[in-house]
């Protein structure tokens, strides 16, 4: 097992490597610079000053060039500074990722709860009112925007109901339960179609588990109902849905920037795409590495989930 | 010169100032704290605002980045030599007295004793030498900051305070380029944190910015200007910037008790805000925050007399595609006037006597579009996705320009991408907009003028009378004389048609009622000499 995640761990290399070759080209071909960004819709381009700015920001270098230093630097834990901010990039991600893990994770947190034991209920009592529920609501979820959810349950709980603030962002570390108040839409907003999606899934993958042998097996030998769907056919009918879920934490982690936009959650998605846009080539950079590296982990922690619920699941 | 050439600062009451020396020499037996204390408090100060903006710095250093006086908080801290009133007339800042050589290219300014940084240095003349030199060098200063000071040529400090400016050419509008916006002093002595933690010399001082949520400033308690009273300012104790971009977001935190102030309420919005919420919340019209204006290729394309002999027909019937009161109801929702030149009539650069742009005749567009030579080229409209209006007012001009018979598409692009389309000419319409110049030599200079880089890069506009206007206003000491001059601009470019002025953007600023004694100043600086946040309190 240790080898196998040590593997893992060092296919991180040969990924990150390609990833941002491809990013910083991508990046690189888009029209503008960072330059063009700074002079901005105000102000004046002088031929004379934009040389002394490329000299100054190298991108009078070529390309290879460039992404050779950025490369030297950043194995040595020097990401450079953001060339908007002039601060450490290190600094703009960190101020971002603690906001993006929190609504994240307590998203998914919440699809979870709600979809493992609908998908279930749903499964377990197929065809009868509560499995149409389950499905006419998953249908809605999947079927409505996040964006348009969330602006909806601003309306409702913010505006008419005024329980809960519209938008913004507080720290858990500075006051753990204002930050709450704070989390509830947006975690709302993102768990409400993950649970959607999840719920479907689940119910799917306990239908598949129920027709097998080893459940009328189990039955057989007299084991209680509730043994027989908690105990054995829901481990393993969650291999899919950990695999689904491990993929959109991934993704959530990576930042929802039309979420962290309705509700001003401060955010690495929102960081990024404002990097790509202003042609901040470092934070671009360093925000693609991280994403790269929280993927890859999520896949290596799902894969080790997957051990865990089956033993008999082989790894590597 | 202008009227207000000359001018000293706030005089202080004779019983405050007999107060404050009194207060003083019992200061220097106690230390200088109790200086503070001295100063006359008005008993209504206190509070924090919070206030929702659409926008917000990218950073913190104040020469680098362009601190918008309208929409980022931290433009709270910043002061310049001079300052601007609510009708935004040039008045005295760090500098109490300004005057002009003969030949308006020197400038003297005598600055006020005892003005301070937020770190207790002192604004002398040295400090602003330092200042001006820092945002005048290329690697340094943003662009819009440093074109404000593209006459300077050198500085020199004659005594403590006293600092002169010299000029390459003769200007009658330098002082205007000196005001806190663009041109913001920022203590020397603290350049090292110029990104981290800035020192300026404005009401707030900074206290702590976290980007896409938060920027906190508190009162700095030796701000150099007094009420009519003598009372110091701000009232307020402090200031919490909280950018929302979404027009929505923002207006719905306001309705939710979330903010007590936003910059701009939506177009679409305003209306049905002021009918239903009226009562509940006290709003304020800014007529004019800048001209919005749709620009042609004049460097290449079918719109240039270089590639096209018709080019003017063909501008000519462009113009007559466009239906301005259209874009007024639909963009803009019936907010603001309709654009016949740069300035609108709220302005004291105003002038009723500018030649309009073709009137809207659609039958004329396409009589004349057929006509000309390239009249079925393929014309490609950009706008900056950056605000609303712009790309908006953008797809209705293509709707109507192809109404027309025009061969239009129609693109929407981050500012890089934009300023690239700029470079390489790779565009023929652009629906833009410009932001109010305080002084009308801000935009002719740079945007007008056929030398001015600017113009050369985006439009390649070139008219020798225009020039020659421009050039002259420059000099002129007469204001009523320099508005005519700028009219007949106007006029010229009404007829030439490098750029079809719009609209004049608007904006409706709205608070809560706790929000006392605020009002924003005509183009919507929500801080300026004697008014904005310096004189607001809030209920607690």
């Amino acid at each position: 097992m240790l080898a196998y995640v040590i593997r893992r761990i060092a296919y991180l290399v040969p990924v990150l490597l390609v990833l941002t070759i491809v990013v910083f080209t991508f990046v690189e071909l888009l029209p503008g610079n960072i330059i063009d960004t700074l002079i901005g819709t105000e102000g004046n381009d002088d031929p004379e000053v934009r040389k002394i700015l490329e000299k100054e920001y190298g991108l009078d270098q070529p390309i290879y060039v460039r992404y050779a230093k950025w490369l030297y630097r950043a194995v040595q834990g020097d990401f450079g500074n953001s060339l908007v901010t002039r601060r450490p990039v290190a600094l703009e991600l960190l101020s971002g990722i603690p906001a993006t893990v929190y609504l994240a994770i307590v998203g998914i947190s919440l699809s979870m709860l709600i979809a493992v034991p609908l998908g279930t209920i749903a499964a377990v009592r197929r065809n009868t009112p509560v499995d149409y529920t389950a499905q006419v609501s998953s249908l809605i979820g999947i079927s409505i925007p996040e964006f348009w959810f969330a602006i909806l349950c601003v309306l409702f709980f913010s505006l008419y109901l005024g329980w809960l603030p519209s938008s913004g962002y507080a720290s858990p570390f500075d006051d753990f339960w204002g930050s709450l108040k704070f989390l509830i839409l947006p975690a709302a907003a993102v768990g409400f179609r993950q649970a959607a999606y999840t719920t479907r899934l689940t119910r799917s993958s306990m239908l598949d588990e129920m027709n097998k042998e080893y459940v009328d097996t189990a039955r057989s030998l007299g084991l209680s109902e509730r043994k027989v769907i908690f105990k054995y056919t829901l481990r393993n009918a969650m291999i899919p849905t950990i695999t689904i879920s491990g993929l959109q934490l991934a993704n959530l982690l990576g930042g929802t920037v039309v979420l962290e936009s309705i509700f001003a959650w401060p955010g690495i998605g929102r960081a990024i795409f404002e990097a790509i846009l202003q042609r901040d080539y470092p934070l671009v950079q360093a925000g693609v590495l991280v994403l790269g590296v929280i993927v890859v982990i999520m896949n290596l922690l799902v894969d080790l989930t997957y051990r865990y619920l089956n033993p008999r699941v082989k790894l590597g | 010169m202008t009227d207000e050439a000359i001018k000293k600062g706030p005089e202080r009451t004779r019983r405050s100032f007999l107060t404050a020396t009194t207060a003083l020499a019992g200061a220097a037996l106690v230390g200088l704290p109790a200086m503070a204390d001295a100063r006359k408090r008005n008993p209504k100060r206190g509070g924090t605002v919070r206030f929702g903006t659409r926008d917000d710095s990218v950073g913190l250093d104040t020469h680098r980045n362009f601190i918008y006086f309208v929409s980022h908080p931290l433009s709270g801290i910043t002061g310049g030599l001079l300052d601007f009133d609510g009708e935004m007339n040039v008045v005295p800042g760090i500098a109490s007295e300004w005057d002009s050589s003969k030949d308006l290219k020197t400038w003297t300014f005598k600055l006020r004793h005892g003005a301070e940084f937020h770190n207790g240095e002192t604004v002398d003349a040295n400090a602003v030498k330092w200042n001006l030199e820092r945002i005048k060098d290329p690697k340094i200063g943003h662009s819009f900051t440093r074109s404000a000071l593209s006459d300077l040529e050198r500085v020199t400090v004659d005594d403590k305070y006293t600092v002169r400016c010299h000029l390459k050419d003769p200007s009658a509008a330098f002082d205007s380029n000196v005001v806190y916006y663009p041109v913001n002093l920022m203590a020397p002595g603290a350049v090292d944190k110029a990104d981290t933690a800035p020192v300026g010399c404005g009401p707030f001082k900074f206290k702590s910015w976290k980007r896409f949520d938060t920027c906190e400033l508190v009162r700095f308690e030796n701000f150099w200007e007094t009420d009519k009273d003598g009372n110091t300012l701000p009232y307020l104790d402090g200031l919490i910037g909280k950018p929302k971009k979404e027009d929505r977001v923002r207006l719905t935190a306001l309705r939710a008790g979330e903010v007590d102030l936003i910059d701009n309420v939506a177009y679409a919005d305003a209306p049905s805000f002021i009918k239903d919420y009226g009562k509940t919340f006290d709003t304020w019209q800014v007529p004019q925050v800048g001209t919005a204006f749709v620009a042609f290729n004049l460097k290449n394309g079918p719109f240039s007399e270089k590639d096209n002999p018709d080019a003017l027909m063909l501008r000519t019937a462009a113009a007559h595609a466009i239906d301005h009161q259209a874009i007024h109801e639909a963009i803009f929702n019936n907010q603001g006037e309709i654009a016949k030149g740069f300035y609108s009539p709220s302005s004291p650069w105003y002038s009723k006597d500018i030649a309009s742009w073709p009137q809207y005749d659609p039958d004329k567009a396409k009589a004349m579009r057929k006509k000309a030579k390239d009249g079925d080229a393929k014309i490609l409209i950009i706008a900056n996705d950056s605000y609303p209006y712009m790309h908006q007012s953008g797809e209705l001009v293509h709707a109507m320009l192809k109404d027309a018979g025009f061969n239009v598409v129609f693109e929407i692009h981050p500012t890089p991408v934009v300023q690239d389309k700029y470079n390489k000419g790779t565009f023929d319409l652009d629906s833009s907009a410009n932001s109010y110049r305080i002084d009308p030599d801000g935009w002719f200079s740079r945007s007008i003028l056929s030398t001015a880089p600017e113009t050369r890069r985006r439009h390649g506009y070139k008219n020798e009378k225009v020039d020659q206007l421009i050039l002259a206003a420059r000099v002129e000491r007469d204001r009523a004389k320099r508005r005519q001059m700028y009219a007949d601009v106007d006029s010229l470019i009404n007829k030439d048609l490098p750029l079809v002025y719009t609209h004049f953007v608007s904006l409706l600023q709205a608070g809560t009622k706790k929000v006392h004694g605020y009002k924003p100043a005509f183009t919507g600086p929500f801080q300026y000499a004697g008014g904005g946040l310096r004189t607001t309190w809030i209920d607690s």
